[in-house]
């Protein structure tokens, strides 16, 4: 048997006193999809950022078809024919797609002047070679996240083509741009490339890889075939059997909170892309979790920020109630005032401060609250986030540092904590656990089956099934922009897609 | 990499009713006071480096120490305007024009209006506020980037100037009776405590602790700060996110508008070409201040020490007889710095940038 494409062997990597990595073993076979898995902080990134020539190990060595090497830069990396595709995308958005492609190898001529044509051509053929009609001439920034991602494999494979290293490629795609990618990934795997990828996705991985890495403490917590159930992958994932994610459901809901009776969103202007709510049923009870689901552009996103008047400009028609009273909900203020909460599903962009200190962060929703007169009372502002601090297990445990530097995990416990301190009736959730590992989606979904308990309700929209039929009370499923079906919790996820998508079961 | 400094929790619900202090940087420290660290380290420099005559060091003389907070103040009324611009993220360039626009106004209202000095004073002021006001609508209404709606401010604010005083300087005689300004309003340029405090200091002293409590105790100020560090998120939060931009820009206004009462009180005249470059002066003393052009963070003690280090670092090159040019080099030298420090800290705080 030949060596294995890529090899690393008793790793070690140390960041001050921190030791990110224990001694690590991992091989990459050609023509492998190998998924790496771990929680927050586990090591995988510091073991890409060893491939990738970020870091090198302080101990331990890296073989390629069985020779050392050692990298000293990412170039040296890229020359091996490793290339890696990190979260962030390092594309140029206001450049066309094929300037990215060639962004720092531009095709001259005469030596002097691009040669755009030529390299619209090239990039065409590159695309079209894994089947993707994208015009080369097109912006970036016109792409989907989805087309803007396998862009970037393209460039990658372009530097280098024995080795991918994906970190979370489908962290922000569509249902049906995930297949897209596993298609694209299957195809580079069967023509020799050897895959390393990285999700917090457990779903996705019988789907995609071939054999499965679980990291642990800077640790291979084990090797495992894809097709292991998923609560072997979470045991090896948090190290503890983790049979209850999801937490009991409630034994009855309250009063009506928020009644949708044939309710509809008129745009002031229609707007591509954006599907308003149209002609809506629903209820959402006292201690009563409702999920929404359904497809990419169903309109569960626009549902829950036309409720909090975030969204578009436009006006409610039909039945809105809060507590059985009609209420007029056209701007934040409004949602305020009848005791609704938002949490966004873009925390970096639109929940949080980043630079900011977590506690600021904290006691943004209440600032009124906490500041009589108009002026900041420090005891209430440190009651408030002593209060957010004993509700969520916020890591570290210091309200001083800015919130950009936690984890996504973190960084979500404070979004929704922030919300919650504002007491809120009813809490909108959009993808509550977007980016977020394993222990800390027990923790939100545990937090969130409490506060229920106490009269909370919450609409949660998310695309992560499971996560939908786990943690509701009853789901909602839309589609363009519709309610077509109701389940109860606990439904199997066939039924639940199947009314997504508008076919039978 | 904070990733591999944070621990997962997997526990919940874990009590903390007061949460444990942390190591915090030591860089951060430096740079949170840089500018007073800055104003301390030109202050040993100048003791060191200062001409004495008779053995007195002359940087620390009365006089001299007095020349450089009032040689500071009009920029410094303005840089902590500023400040509450730059933190939302924003950049008034219009400040330098309305103090030269405020000159003109206070010395013809008073010499050719006949208005009496409270009236007087009362208008200059509201004019800045509605500069400032009317600036920063336009920028939130029509989603404008604050740099350019504030250069046609500033071109504005000159041509309004202009057309006032007609390309003149108006000269403030003091007196009672038509043509002739109170005599009082002499009072900015002079020093008060036994000639000691210039009152133009003492204005730019008291502006700058009212300030400082309106940026660090109030619901305002933490608004301040919110549109700064995200404004969607201050947006779903519930702050009035457009009533902040316009109100910092009708602080920059009002600031502009007092440092052109004061310009106009010490010189005696008004001049419609007065104050230009001051917005970038300010700017640099805010920025050296610790205040961040990305929004969201900066200290107002910060900018008043980083426009006293200005001061005093011109004042000790002066003595030495340093060319007007190598004062410029060093300031920018300071300006780097300052920046440097700062991008050092974002990144060990796993910012970026």
């Amino acid at each position: 048997m030949s060596a294995p494409l890529l090899s690393v062997t008793g790793a070690v990597k140390r960041f001050g006193g921190v030791q990110a990595l224990r001694g690590v073993d991992f091989d990459l076979k050609a023509g492998e999809i190998h998924a790496l898995l771990g929680e927050n902080g586990a090591g995988k990134s510091t073991l890409m950022n060893l491939l990738s020539g970020v870091y090198t190990p302080d101990e331990g060595e890296i073989h390629i078809d069985g020779k050392s090497v050692t990298f000293n830069n990412p170039r040296e990396a890229q020359a091996a024919g490793i290339a890696t595709i990190f979260q962030e995308l390092d594309l140029v958005p206001s450049l066309d797609v094929a300037a990215n492609l060639f962004l720092g190898r531009e095709l001259m001529r005469q030596g002097a002047v691009l040669d755009v044509p030529a390299m619209r051509r090239e990039a065409k053929r590159r695309l079209e070679a894994i089947d993707l009609a994208i015009d080369p001439a097109r912006l970036v920034a016109d792409l989907s996240i989805g087309q803007r991602q396998v862009v970037a494999i393209v460039k990658a494979l372009s530097y280098a083509s024995r080795v991918l290293i994906m970190d979370e490629p489908t962290a922000a795609l569509t249902v049906g741009e995930v297949e897209r990618l596993f298609e694209i990934m299957r195809k580079l795997a069967a023509s020799g490339v050897g895959i390393i990828y990285i999700s917090h996705r457990l779903e996705e991985v019988p789907e995609i890889a071939d054999r499965v890495t679980v990291m642990r403490d800077g640790r291979v917590a084990g090797i495992t075939e894809p097709h292991a159930p998923q609560a072997e992958l979470v045991r090896l994932l948090v190290g503890r059997p983790l049979d209850e994610l999801y937490p009991e459901r409630a034994r009855s809901a309250g009063k009506p909170l928020l009644t949708l009776r044939d309710a509809s969103f008129r745009l002031v202007r229609e707007s591509a892309g954006w599907q308003p709510p149209t002609g809506v049923s629903l209820e959402v009870r006292e201690g009563e979790i409702v999920g929404l689901a359904g497809i990419m552009g169903a309109g569960r996103t626009e549902l829950l920020s036309a409720l909090y008047g975030t969204g578009l400009a436009g006006r409610w028609q039909g039945e809105v109630a809060v507590d059985g009273k009609p209420v007029r909900l056209d701007s934040i203020n409004a949602a305020r005032k009848a005791g609704i909460a938002f949490v966004t599903d873009d925390r970096r962009g639109s929940g949080l401060m980043l630079r900011m200190a977590v506690g600021l962060n904290l006691v943004m929703s209440v600032i009124r609250r906490i500041s009589p007169a108009g002026l900041m009372s420090p005891r209430r502002q440190a009651e408030a986030v002593a209060r957010s601090f004993g509700q969520f297990d916020i890591r570290p445990k210091n309200p001083d540092i800015a919130v950009g530097a936690l984890s996504g995990g973190n960084q979500q416990k404070v979004v929704l904590a922030k919300e919650i301190l504002g007491n809120p009736r009813l809490l909108l959730l959009d993808e509550p656990t977007r980016g977020v590992d394993v222990g800390a989606k027990g923790e939100i979904y545990a937090r969130l089956r409490a506060l229920a308990a106490q009269g909370l309700g919450i609409l949660v929209a998310s695309s992560e099934m499971p996560e939908l039929i786990g943690l509701c009370d009853r789901i909602v499923v839309l589609r363009q922009g519709r309610n077509v079906a109701e389940f109860n919790g606990g439904v199997d996820e066939h039924t639940v897609l199947a009314a997504a998508n508008g076919r039978e079961a | 990499m904070s990733d591999q400094k944070i621990s997962v929790a997997a526990n919940p619900a874990v009590p903390a009713t007061a949460a444990p202090r942390h190591r915090v940087d030591p860089l951060a420290i430096v740079v949170r006071f840089q500018s007073l660290i800055g104003l301390v380290l030109v202050a040993i420099g100048g003791v060191i480096f200062s001409p004495r005559r008779h053995g007195e060091i002359l940087f620390l003389n009365p006089d001299n120490i007095a020349n450089i907070v009032r040689a500071v103040s009009e920029t410094g009324i303005i840089a902590i305007g500023m400040t509450f611009v730059i933190i939302t993220a924003g950049i008034d360039l219009s400040v330098g024009a309305v103090l030269g626009l405020s000159s003109v106004v206070t010395a013809s209202m008073m010499i050719s209006g006949g208005f009496g000095l409270i009236p007087t004073i009362l208008a200059v002021l509201v004019m800045g506020i509605v500069f400032g006001v009317v600036q920063g609508t336009i920028s939130s209404r029509f989603r404008l980037e604050p740099f350019i709606v504030t250069l046609a401010g500033l071109q504005a604010a000159r041509g309004l100037a202009l057309i006032v005083s007609g390309n003149q300087y108006i000269n403030i005689s003091y007196g009672d009776g038509p043509g002739l300004a109170p005599p009082v309003f002499a009072v900015l340029g002079e020093r008060l405590f036994d000639n000691t405090v210039p009152v133009a200091t003492i204005v730019f002293i008291i502006f700058a602790a009212i300030a400082t409590l309106l940026l660090n105790t109030t619901r305002f100020g933490r608004y301040v700060y919110a549109v700064g560090g995200n404004d969607r998120a201050a947006r779903i939060s519930g702050v009035p996110v457009s009533m902040v931009r316009i109100s910092v820009y009708a602080i920059t206004g009002f600031a502009s508008a007092l440092a052109g009462i004061v310009h106009a009180g010490q010189f005696n005249f008004g001049s419609a070409n007065d104050g230009m470059g001051y917005e970038l002066t300010a700017i640099a003393a805010v920025v050296i201040g610790g205040t961040s052009l990305f929004g969201g963070a900066g200290s107002m003690v910060g900018t008043v020490a980083g426009t006293i280090m200005l001061g005093a670092l011109a004042n000790i090159l002066q003595l030495n007889n340093i060319t007007p040019a190598t004062q410029l080099l060093a300031t920018a030298a300071i300006i780097v710095l300052a920046a440097v420090l700062q991008s050092l800290v974002r990144r060990r705080e796993g910012l970026g940038r």
